[in-house]
Order: structure tokens, then C-alpha cells, then sequence
């Protein structure tokens, strides 16, 4: 109806000119107008065939009028109906007011089939409205599947229908969802984060699942679709017929609104609009038959692997004494459970001492399926005459050929010399036996005796601050050399410098010589000492040798220097009282202390003299 | 001479008190052995646990723990004390070969270092400090020789070279080594049959199920739930009660 009128109006706008097309504007008002003018009151369905548990959107729309009530749906066999809830809109056009009233629920068949829902009656102002009826059809999901019709549905592979107890085999389930679905990202995400989940299988053990790196695009029906894979290993436990399933869930799919109303709020449709669909997912459950590992032709040594495997064995040294180790490794490769694997007992090794062997798995694929398992194990001769290292058997069940098979490494040649009477071997064993005689093979090495080294629970060094501090402690040694070799290597390349500093260090002494030859009141060798200094201060001044320095030098250099008259007094005052000492030493200890201040002030001055 | 006698007489105390401690440490320990040998395992892996919690902590302590673990069927704490005392003594052949018997008798993921891991794992943490902070003290000593004596330049010059490149290659050793261990962050599952859920409430939908002694990576905290990571594969959330979380060494 709704395509009638959009194709009426466009044969009525199609008529050129100003007045038609005011004309046709007329019209269209006068048709809403007509319209708002009376109630109505419809029924639609979003989709009219949908998969078994799948929903589909009933909306019951009342226009220009108010219901009494919410209408109800009658009870429809194996149909499940739940209201979502009403959505009122209130409308002013042309200053004629309106509303429209949708109740919307959610319908759900539980089996295939036709329904017919039939005409809902709403009392609106106190009149009975009643819808047209409608037919939802119902199709199993596989048909829907099948004819691309379905939005999502759960495929699982399993590859064979039969399998022996033990072995692996990799069964998928793939996930596909039709292009468009707006939220597929979050969909795969959510259908990786199941891994082992994905997966129910009764009677199995399921080893390791695996993704697929990247979704794949494909063609069913006339659909297309991308699909993820998730992979798993699985081993049947018991014998029989065993189901293997897949999850069951209900998907909240968004697809883009295929009938999209104008929205006040977004009149250019520059937001995107989702109607969401809940599909139900489940795949079809496959039986595989289980079946036990025959019992006859079963070797000794069968230890339960079951694959198809391939032996090799080394060891080294092989030129020993009594007692040395020799690292025997044995490599198990080919295709099954390689984690379950465990390495036969071998009984012609009674003349070794066995330890504990070690095994390292690596595999090749994602499920951990095809690789290799080594053994290594250490063993030590016990008597010096044995020749060779026995041969080295394992058995397991090919479910291909349906046979047992027994691989055998022969004898590796081996030189075992006498054992030193000092010499211990220290192999990688307990040094005291366990109390309970089990084989080193079977049990886990016995307790230590002593407690060892005992350390306080704490932060390792490195975290420890005052470990940090203790490491700056060479830094500062080092810069402490640098800063010393660099003061030398300028003194040495510097020998006014260096004599300055040697002036210095003679005149704080001298200074000192003073103040103790003036206690002992010796005159002489306080006027000798004190001549001696003015000599070294001034030659270092002058750049002259200091034996050069008499009295003289005030008026042959300092006053053409440009030296203070104060300074040039002092140091002649000095040189004269030294002259003067000569001939007429001072007895008393006060005159002699007397001139130490003047002393003192005059080679201050004269060591602010510039060089 | 008084401060003398103070830190003669604080060290002499310090020594005794620390000898004292080591007796009763020995003597718990040979207690917790004596359960043992009587084949008391969980009495033993009590008295051991008691024991590593008073504060001091020794390999041995760890192994013997997880051997009573062990023997008592908790192999998931076994599992966890072999991981501690491997912290403690990484190149002990009675711990690697218990560890990978341990490892051989759970089934569940594990967490099989790298092969690089494994080279760094031949040292403790401290010992590859200690092996770079003697390198860096030797280097920096060479150095200050030669600014004391820079007529042994030539003579010396190899040793400082060598010295230098020690220190760095050491140095980056112990860094890869620190930060990887700060990276990770192990657990191991300790219930039989623990339930791995999609979200840290009870009422979260089972992701998967773990087994006693299954290894795993932490990825997050929350509450009483851990979020783990089993083989990197399968992420979910485990009650906190139910693993073990390994401390870094």
C-alpha cells in the first residue's frame, strides 16, 4: 500500500511547472490531513519467515487515538509472544495535533510450521479498532542454511565417524554470518573467546583448541557469508557411540533499518540505525564411534600412545668411566598426542643408573598434534663391562593401519672405562637414596637433609636502595681521579702556578716558624726566617728567583708597578728592621710577637699584586 | 674506645642472634623432615609452610615443600613451592628433575619458558647482579688506575676494554632478565577441577575448567579473581583461592 501511494505521488510530481507541483503539495497535505483525522490501528511483522528460535518484531501501531490498555496477543501454540513495551510520539502539523502509539512484541516459534496471527482488536476512545491478521512461517535452521537465508548458523566439522580409543582427532566449528551484520566483529570475538567452550563432547578429551588467524568469506546458497573457524583436538576416553555437539546460543545480531522512519533529531540520516535480530545458533551433533585398541598382538612394553610416530636416539658421551654420565636422548616425532606420551620402561637397562628423564614437547601446529617429544635422560654405567648402550624399543597403535607397531633403535657402541677411586660423578640426582626404594624413574628425587643457604624474604638486590648507593660509590671514586689527574697535569704544564702555590704553602709554615721563634725570643732566626718569606713572596710576585730580592726591588719594581704606597712601606719597613736585626737583635718575646701582624698584612698585600 | 666497645659488643649481639635463628630454623627444619621420612606428608608440607612463612626462606625449604605437597596429592602447590625454590637455585638437577616429574604427572597448560628464558634462567636474579655490579666496580677501578698511573695505559688498555664490555653486555643481561620477570606473572591452579569463568562473578557462565597443577599467566586482578590466560589461548577468571600466585625473584 505504502508502494502504491509513493508510485501515485510520483506520477502526480512528474508534471512540470510551478502550479502543478503547488498542486501536488495541496494534495499531499490534504491526504496527511485526511489522515490524522481518523484512527487507525495496524499490524506488522518485520519479517514474515524466520528460523525456529529465531524472533521476529510485532508492532501494533495505533494513530489518532488513544488505546484503553495495552491489546494482547492470544495464546498461539508452540509460539512464544513477549511484550517489549510501548513507544508514544506526539505529532503537530499544521497545528493539528496527533499521536502515534506502538506496542511492540517479540515473537518466537519453537517449531517449524505456518501461524497465523490473528486480527488484535484495541478499544481507542471507546470504539473497537481492529488490525488486518498476519502469517509468520517458521523453517528449520538447516533449510535456512541451506538456501542462504538463515543470518548466522554453526557448522561442525568432524572428519571421521570412526576412531579408536586414544586417538586424536581435530574436529571444527565454523561460525558464519551473512554479510552486513553490523556488530560481526563483536560476534567472532565473542565466538573466539569461547575456545574450548565452543565444543561438548561427552566421553572425549579434549586436548587444545586453536583459532583461525583470519575470516573467510564464502557462498552458501544464494548467501554470502564470513565465517571463523575454531579448532580443537579431541581424544575419545571410553568406547561406543559418542555425540559431539557444538554451543547453543542465541545471537543479538544488528542489521542496518531496512524501512528507517525520518527522525526529528537526525532529519539527513547521518547516524546509522540498527534493528536487532536474535538468531538462534546450533549445530547438528555427530555421533563418532568409539572403539577400543585391540587386545591381541598388544607389545609389552604399549603404553597407551596411539598415532603414527617415528623413534631416534643419541647419546653422548660415549667414551666413559664407571660412574660418568652419558645424556641419552630420545626423540619420539609424527602425529598424535604428543603431551601423553611417556617414555616405556626399558629393562635392558639394569647395568645403568637411571635418573629422572626430562621431556620437551614442540610441535608444529597449533593443536599440538604433529611435532616431536624428546626425552632426555640421564643415565651411568655401573660395571665397567658394558659395551653398548641397549637398544631402545617403543610401541604404539597405528589407527590407519589398525596394527600395532614397535620402533627399535639399535644398540649404541659405548666405551666405559674403570672409574678413578677419587673421582665422583655428580650427576643430576639426589645425594642421599630415597627411604622407600622406588625406582628413580617412578618417584620424584627424596627431601634434602640440610636447610642450605638461609636468606630473609626480601626484594632482590637490585631493588634494594642501598645496593643503588653502594654502586655510586665508584662513580664518585672515578670523577673524585679525574678531577685530581686534571689539577696535576695544570700545575704540571703551569710553573707559576706551581710556584705560587709552593709560596703559599712555604709562607703559611714560615708564619708559623715566626710565631714559635719569637716564643723562644731567638732573634736571629726570627729576622732570617722572616726575610726568607718576603724574598719568596716577592720573587713570586716578580717572576725573579728569590735570592735575587734585596730592598732594592721596592724601587725597581713594585713602584713602577703601580704597588700601593702603603704596601711599598710595609715591605721596606720590613726589610729594614730586618738589616737592623743584624746588628741589634730584639731580646723580648713582645717585640718579636709585635711583628707578626705587620708581617702578615704586608704579604697579604703583596700577594694581591697582580703577576 | 666507649663508641668501640658499643659496636664491638652490638656485633658480637648481632652474631649471636643471628646464629640463634639459624639453629631454630635447622631445628624446625629437621622436624619437618622427621614427618616426612614418617611418611606424614602433610604434616610435613604444614610444618615446612610454617616455616617459610616465619620470614627466612632457603631452596631446600621450597624442594622439601613441594615434595611433601606432592606426596600429600597437591601437586598445584608443589608445583608452585619447586617454582620458589627455583628462584632460589636454578641450577639444582634434583629441583629441574622434580619440576618436570611434577610437570609430567598434571595435566592442564604449563608455562615451558623460551629457550632464552631458560639461558637467563641459569642465574637468579641476584646473581646476575651480582655478576654485573662486579664487572661495573672492576671496570670502574681499572679506570681510576689509570688516571693514577697513566703510564699503565698500554698494559692495561685490553683490560679495560673487556672490563667495559662486560659490564654492558651483563648489564643488558640483568635488565632483559629483571624486566622480563617483572613482565610475567605465573600462577599455578591449586583445586582440582577449578572452574574458569568468563567474568569475575560466581554467576558468570563457565569459559573452562583447569586442572591441579595447570600453570598460567595473570593478566589481571580483580577482587577475589584473578584474570588468567591458559596457553595464551583461553582467557578467563579464576577465584583467587583456587591458584597460587608466584612471587617475582
Amino acid at each position: 500500500m505504502r508502494n502504491s501511494r509513493l508510485k501515485l505521488k510520483n506520477d502526480g510530481c512528474s508534471r512540470p511547472g510551478w502550479a502543478r507541483l503547488a498542486a501536488c503539495f495541496s494534495l499531499a497535505l490534504l491526504a496527511v490531513a485526511g489522515r490524522l483525522s481518523a484512527a487507525s490501528f495496524t499490524a506488522t511483522l518485520d519479517r514474515d519467515t524466520i528460523q525456529v528460535g529465531e524472533s521476529a518484531t510485532l508492532s501494533l501501531r495505533l494513530e489518532g487515538g488513544t488505546a484503553t490498555g495495552t491489546p494482547g496477543l492470544p495464546a498461539i501454540p508452540n509460539l512464544n509472544v513477549a511484550y517489549a513495551g510501548p513507544m508514544h510520539v506526539d505529532m503537530n502539523i499544521n497545528g493539528q495535533r496527533s499521536s502515534i502509539d506502538t506496542y511492540t512484541f517479540s515473537v518466537t516459534p519453537t517449531q517449524p510450521g505456518e501461524y497465523a496471527i490473528p486480527a488484535l482488536r484495541a478499544n481507542v476512545d471507546g470504539k473497537i479498532l481492529t488490525s488486518q491478521p498476519l502469517q509468520l512461517k517458521a523453517v528449520k535452521a538447516s533449510a535456512a542454511a541451506e538456501g542462504g537465508e538463515q543470518l548466522a548458523f554453526l557448522r561442525l566439522i568432524v572428519p571421521k565417524s570412526e576412531a579408536f580409543v586414544g586417538e586424536v582427532i581435530e574436529v571444527q566449528a565454523q561460525l558464519y554470518l551473512r554479510e552486513g551484520v553490523a556488530n560481526a566483529q563483536q560476534v567472532f570475538q565473542w565466538f573466539e573467546n569461547l575456545g574450548s567452550g565452543a565444543f561438548k563432547a561427552e566421553g572425549f578429551s579434549l586436548l587444545k583448541t586453536a583459532q583461525s588467524q583470519q575470516l573467510q568469506r564464502t557462498q552458501v546458497g544464494n548467501g554470502i557469508y564470513v565465517f571463523a573457524t575454531l579448532s580443537a583436538s579431541l581424544s575419545p576416553v571410553k568406547t561406543g557411540p559418542l555425540t559431539i555437539d557444538s554451543v547453543n546460543a542465541t545471537l543479538p545480531l544488528q542489521l542496518p533499518a531496512t524501512n528507517r522512519r525520518r527522525d526529528a533529531f537526525d532529519p539527513f540520516g547521518m547516524f546509522a540505525q540498527y534493528e536487532q535480530r536474535n538468531t538462534a545458533i546450533a549445530a547438528e551433533a555427530r555421533t563418532l564411534i568409539a572403539q577400543p585398541l585391540p587386545r591381541e598382538n598388544a607389545p609389552a612394553d604399549f603404553t597407551g600412545a596411539v598415532g603414527n610416530y617415528s623413534l631416534t636416539v643419541t647419546a653422548g658421551p660415549t667414551n666413559v668411566a664407571v660412574g660418568d654420565p652419558v645424556t641419552v636422548k630420545i626423540q619420539i616425532s609424527g602425529r598424535g598426542s604428543l603431551d601423553a606420551l611417556t617414555l616405556p620402561a626399558q629393562t635392558a637397562w639394569q647395568n645403568f643408573k637411571a635418573y629422572p628423564p626430562t621431556a620437551k614437547v614442540e610441535t608444529t601446529d597449533p593443536l599440538g598434534l604433529q611435532g616431536s617429544k624428546t626425552f632426555e635422560e640421564v643415565v651411568t654405567p655401573a660395571t665397567a663391562d658394558l659395551k653398548a648402550l641397549p637398544p631402545v624399543s617403543f610401541s604404539f597403535f597405528d589407527p590407519e593401519q589398525k596394527t600395532y607397531r614397535t620402533l627399535t633403535q639399535p644398540a649404541l657402541t659405548l666405551v666405559v672405562r674403570p672409574s678413578s677411586p677419587v673421582a665422583q660423578p655428580v650427576v643430576a640426582g639426589s645425594t642421599r637414596a630415597a627411604p622407600d626404594s622406588q625406582p628413580q624413574t617412578q618417584d620424584i628425587i627424596y627431601i634434602k637433609q640440610h636447610p642450605g643457604a638461609v636468606a630473609p624474604l626480601g626484594p632482590p638486590l637490585v631493588g634494594q636502595p642501598w645496593f643503588l648507593a653502594v654502586q655510586g660509590a665508584p662513580v664518585l671514586a672515578l670523577l673524585a681521579s679525574v678531577v685530581w689527574r686534571r689539577r696535576s697535569e695544570s700545575l704540571a704544564n703551569n710553573p707559576r702556578l706551581r710556584r705560587q702555590r709552593q709560596v703559599a704553602q712555604t709562607v703559611r709554615a714560615g708564619l708559623d716558624d715566626l710565631r714559635k721563634f719569637a716564643g723562644e725570643k731567638n732573634s736571629d732566626k726570627f729576622f732570617a726566617t722572616l726575610f726568607r718569606l718576603l724574598q719568596e713572596q716577592l720573587g713570586e710576585r716578580l717572576d725573579l728567583p728569590a735570592t735575587a730580592i734585596t730592598e732594592a726591588v721596592v724601587e725597581e719594581h713594585l713602584q713602577p708597578r703601580g704597588v700601593p704606597e702603603p704596601t711599598t712601606a710595609a715591605v721596606r719597613e720590613l726589610f729594614q728592621a730586618c738589616n737592623l736585626a743584624r746588628y741589634a737583635p730584639i731580646k723580648s718575646s713582645q717585640e718579636l710577637a709585635a711583628f707578626i701582624p705587620k708581617v702578615t698584612d704586608a704579604l697579604r698585600q703583596l700577594q694581591e699584586i697582580p703577576a | 674506645m666507649k663508641r668501640f666497645c658499643f659496636f664491638l659488643f652490638a656485633a658480637i649481639f648481632s652474631l649471636s642472634v643471628g646464629a640463634r635463628a639459624a639453629q631454630d630454623f635447622s631445628a624446625a627444619f629437621d622436624a619437618a623432615n622427621k614427618f616426612y621420612d614418617q611418611g606424614k606428608f602433610s604434616e610435613a608440607a604444614a610444618a615446612y609452610e610454617k616455616l617459610a612463612q616465619s620470614g627466612a626462606v632457603s631452596a631446600a625449604l621450597y624442594f622439601n615443600l613441594g615434595n611433601a605437597c606432592y606426596k600429600s596429592g597437591a601437586s598445584g602447590r608443589a608445583l608452585a613451592a619447586y617454582r620458589q625454590a627455583e628462584n632460589l637455585a636454578p641450577r639444582d638437577p634434583d629441583l629441574r628433575a622434580n619440576l618436570q616429574f611434577v610437570r609430567n604427572q598434571v595435566s592442564g597448560p604449563t608455562l615451558p619458558p623460551h629457550r632464552w628464558q631458560r639461558w637467563f634462567n641459569r642465574l637468579t636474579l641476584n646473581e646476575w647482579t651480582a655478576l654485573a655490579a662486579l664487572a661495573f666496580w672492576l671496570w670502574l677501578l681499572l679506570l681510576i688506575v689509570l688516571q693514577w698511573r697513566p703510564a699503565w695505559r698500554p698494559s692495561l688498555r685490553g683490560f679495560v676494554f673487556s672490563s667495559g664490555l662486560a659490564t654492558l653486555a651483563l648489564g643488558v643481561c640483568l635488565a632483559t632478565d629483571f624486566l622480563s620477570l617483572r613482565a610475567s606473572r605465573p600462577a599455578v591452579v591449586v583445586a582440582h577441577d577449578a572452574v574458569v569463568r568468563s567474568g569475575p562473578l560466581e554467576e558468570s557462565p563457565t569459559a573452562f575448567k583447569l586442572q591441579d597443577g595447570a600453570e598460567v599467566s595473570v593478566l589481571d586482578e580483580k577482587d577475589q579473581w584473578l584474570q588468567v590466560t591458559a596457553g595464551g589461548q583461553r582467557v578467563g577468571w579464576i577465584r583467587r583461592d583456587q591458584a597460587q600466585l608466584l612471587p617475582p625473584s
